[in-house]
């Protein structure tokens, strides 16, 4: 007889309509008035998208005041690169007394932004930026150099629009 | 009038519901399955060949790059891994920070089964509601190591920094919701009738069978085995913890997430445990900067939210590379026991069946 009534009557699914009823309405009635809405989607590429500090994203070569690169070639990120995708060739610079890196070459498509790199710079000279999008239409934009034409190592590369790119 | 034959059909590889690039081969006779045989393969990098030559540092990447839903655990048993092959202590701070990431980590990798299982079976709601809450905890891991999937968490010999400011309020916060969250994801689907005509009795593993196999993690548990190895064999800091292991005895797929729902309360109460007694300290312990081995090799085992992870190690003397490294990946060694839940039943429970397995084929192909 219970279980004939519990057929008849199908309180489960009720229950589970009520969980959707219930988020359903907190979202619908509140649309717009809330500082903070119950609903969590992001408008992402309407709204940029925030990341938390401590964000990977594309490799980035610093100078410093001076404008001067602050790499001193001890190859340390070139050694520590699981995919390896830093090549660095050293030289000479005038009016500097350390080495200075006449190429740093670094091919993003294998970066897997690990940050081992900027964690074994004793110099503080590579950061990842807060970008995230940085697919391009052309293999060759992966290559990343100290003069490239669409994207360098100093700039933040201008393909990711909708992503903060500071610090 | 008609001949009765066997039919033999694929399911996969680019099928939606086995969670990745996984083919099963089966023979049908009308709608029951006679003989079921998993083809893996299809997603193999040869991890463990590329860590033998990396040195120790660098080999942690890779395991990222195993089980992608569980980054964190997978981080863990090879930081700990190494550190058992190096003879080097962890600070008790990195300790409980690395229990804390663990266990978020697990909720995740158990919200991702639970979302896929239920939608898989049919169930679209609550694949949306769980993802909402994994979403929160992959903030949390962006908040922590800089990525959100393949994390990186974990240096040999502890962290690389400590929390960011800010992590535990966004833990507790997490934490006060969470109940409620699971009460919802029970509410849908524990009484549902058409969730329990589709899991109650369907892909049944005995405890012998599981034993026999090799199976591990909570589909051994739903069969009545409690063999928790953060119980039985603790690491990290799992034995100050104060927690229970769930087990079930009706070894059906209703029972095995019986005992994954259980554990995503026992995984909350061990993160409030850890939030409320962190203790003060260094979070990294003094290591030389090229690590070289002393003892030969190891095997060290740690509960991730699909079984028993195990990675062997082997270290050459004088080498900065592991001479030989093997992993026991739980998917790889669950999956066995496929065929035997499907054999018998019908076509439409092998994708219960390969659901509650909770598969992922980055870690079974390695
Ligand atoms: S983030 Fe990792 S993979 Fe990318 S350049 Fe740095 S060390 Fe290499
Ligand atoms: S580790 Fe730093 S200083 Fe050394 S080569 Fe790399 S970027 Fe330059």
């Amino acid at each position: 007889m219970n279980k004939f009534l519990r057929t008849l009557i199908p309180s489960d699914i009720a229950k589970g309509l009520a969980i959707t009823g219930k988020h359903f309405c907190k979202v619908f009635f509140t649309a717009n008035r809330r500082k903070v809405p119950f609903h969590i989607v992001s408008e992402y590429p309407e709204v940029v998208a925030k990341v938390q500090p401590r964000y990977r994203g594309r490799l980035t070569l610093l100078k410093d005041e001076q404008g001067e690169i602050k790499c001193v070639c001890c190859l340390a990120c070139e050694k520590i690169c699981p995919t390896q995708v830093i090549t660095i060739e050293k030289g000479k610079k005038e009016g500097r007394k350390m080495p200075y890196p006449v190429r740093y070459d670094f091919e993003m498509e294998r970066c897997i932004f690990c940050e081992f790199c900027v964690e074994s710079c004793g110099f503080d000279s590579i950061i990842l930026n807060h970008q995230f999008e940085l697919a391009t239409y052309n293999r060759e934009d992966f290559s990343l150099g100290m003069e490239g034409l669409s994207q360098n190592m100093f700039e933040p590369s201008p393909v990711g629009k909708f992503s903060v790119a500071d610090d | 009038m008609f001949k009765n034959e066997e039919m033999e059909i694929n399911l996969g590889p680019q099928h939606p519901s086995t969670h990745g690039v996984l083919r099963v081969k089966l023979r049908l006779d009308g709608e029951t399955i006679t003989h079921c045989k998993p083809v893996i393969g299809y997603l193999h990098r040869g991890v463990e060949k590329i860590c033998e030559n990396q040195t120790f540092f660098q080999g942690q990447v890779w395991t990222d790059r195993m089980d992608y839903c569980s980054a964190v655990a997978n981080n863990l048993g090879w930081a700990e891994a190494n550190e058992k092959l190096f003879g080097i202590t962890v600070p008790r701070r990195a300790q409980y920070i690395r229990t804390l990431l663990n266990e978020f980590n697990r909720l995740a990798s158990h919200l991702i089964w639970l979302a896929t299982h239920a939608l898989d079976i049919g169930a679209m709601t609550v694949f949306l509601y769980a993802f909402r809450e994994r979403e929160d905890i992959l903030d949390m891991n962006e908040a922590f190591c800089g990525s959100r999937l393949t994390t990186t968490a974990f240096r040999i010999g502890g962290l690389r920094e400590d929390m960011p400011p800010g992590f535990e309020k966004m833990a507790r916060k997490f934490l006060a919701k969470f109940p409620t969250c699971l009460e919802e994801y029970e509410n849908l689907l524990s009484e549902n009738r058409i969730w329990k005509k589709r899991t109650v009795g369907v892909a049944m593993l005995s405890a012998e069978d599981a034993i026999a196999l090799g199976v591990t993690g909570p589909v051994l548990r739903a069969a009545g085995v409690p063999y928790d190895i953060r119980k039985a064999f603790p690491y990290a800091a799992y034995a100050e913890m104060d927690f229970e292991v769930p087990t079930e005895t009706a070894a059906d797929t209703y029972a095995r997430y019986l005992v994954r729902m259980a554990e995503m309360r026992q995984s909350a109460r061990i993160i409030q445990q850890c939030l409320d007694g962190m203790p003060e300290g260094p979070v990294m312990a003094k290591i030389p900067k090229i690590l070289k081995p002393e003892v030969n090799e190891v095997y060290h085992a740690t509960e991730a939210p699909k079984g028993e992870l195990g990675y062997y190690l082997v270290g050459e003397k004088g080498s900065t590379n592991p001479y030989r490294f093997h992993v026991r990946a739980p998917g790889f060694i669950n999956l066995q026991s496929l065929p035997k839940m499907a054999e018998g039943g019908l076509i439409a429970d092998i994708v219960a069946a390969i659901g509650t397995l909770d598969i992922v084929l980055g870690e079974i192909d390695r």
